[in-house]
């Protein structure tokens, strides 16, 4: 299964193979780049999960400071926390429930988590393409200058 | 010696060119990257309005206000804007496969002048 594209590999030029080994390289840089976003998206919808399960246990009517920008909080009280608003997009907001709220959450997280996997897998072909165009690569150059 | 600076002239031109050209297909792809994340979310959010029940309320965020909008209504929005980016798209991809054909005839026409030039060159120095 991997002797065919090596064998393509072998066939290039070494200047050919330069090029395509830095284009592979580029693109596992770029793939490399997306899976850290999705990473720290998912981080960011983890905490609101949790968030949300902690909203959920509070009592109406508790005492809470609320975070009116960075530095600046101001003390308030809980209100209904079985309705809760969520961002879902392109500046839309959807009222829902706090079960379905924290529903959402899942669905998101879970979404995440299978878009991370299938990019972790083209992004491990990917690095395998590049690893051997670079061992084969390097074989290539020992083999026009084997006196040195 | 003065068809050989006219060509090479003519080479600079359309180096120039094809440096524009290669500029025009970057700018393309940008903001056809830009689109594609677009659309991508709008059809999230449709997605989510399509999980909700009529009587649920929906409101959007214009500037810093929040305004209650009517689910339909919502919809409707979400929907025309994923046909116009879908079209844009479209255009988008048209132009681009333009572009690389304009791309393409350009570096042909430029390696025939280059061979020309070489010619031209190698006679006179015969001569």
């Amino acid at each position: 299964m991997a002797a065919t594209p090596r064998m393509e590999l072998e066939k290039m030029s070494v200047e050919h193979l330069r090029g395509l080994k830095e284009q592979v390289d580029m693109e596992v840089n770029l793939l490399q780049d997306s899976l850290n976003n999705l990473r720290s998206a998912n981080a960011r919808l983890e905490i609101a999960s949790a968030a949300l399960q902690d909203l959920s246990v509070r009592p109406q009517g508790k005492k809470m400071l609320v975070p009116l920008t960075a530095s600046l909080y101001v003390p308030g009280k809980l209100d209904d926390s079985e309705k809760v608003l969520v961002d879902v997009g392109t500046g839309y907001f959807i009222e829902k429930t706090m079960v379905e709220g924290k529903d959402y959450c899942e669905r998101k997280i879970a979404l995440l988590k299978s878009n991370y996997d299938q990019l972790l897998e083209v992004t491990a072909k990917k690095r395998s393409i590049a690893d051997e165009a670079g061992a084969i690569l390097q074989a290539k150059l020992k083999h026009l200058a084997p006196s040195q | 010696m003065s068809a050989v600076k006219e060509l090479t002239r003519d080479l600079e031109n359309k180096a120039n060119d094809f440096r524009k050209l290669e500029k025009d297909i970057q700018k393309n792809q940008q903001v056809k990257k830009k689109y594609t994340i677009q659309l991508g979310e709008n059809e999230l959010v449709l997605k989510e309005l399509d999980l909700l029940n009529e009587d649920t309320n929906v409101y959007k965020l214009i500037g810093p206000v929040l305004v209650k909008q009517d689910l339909a209504e919502a919809n409707a929005n979400v929907r025309k804007r994923i046909e116009y980016i879908s079209a844009e798209l479209k255009r988008l991809d048209g132009t681009l496969q333009d572009l690389q054909e304009k791309l393409n005839s350009k570096q042909e026409s430029i390696a025939k002048l280059q061979q020309r030039i070489q010619t031209l060159q190698a006679g006179k120095a015969k001569a």
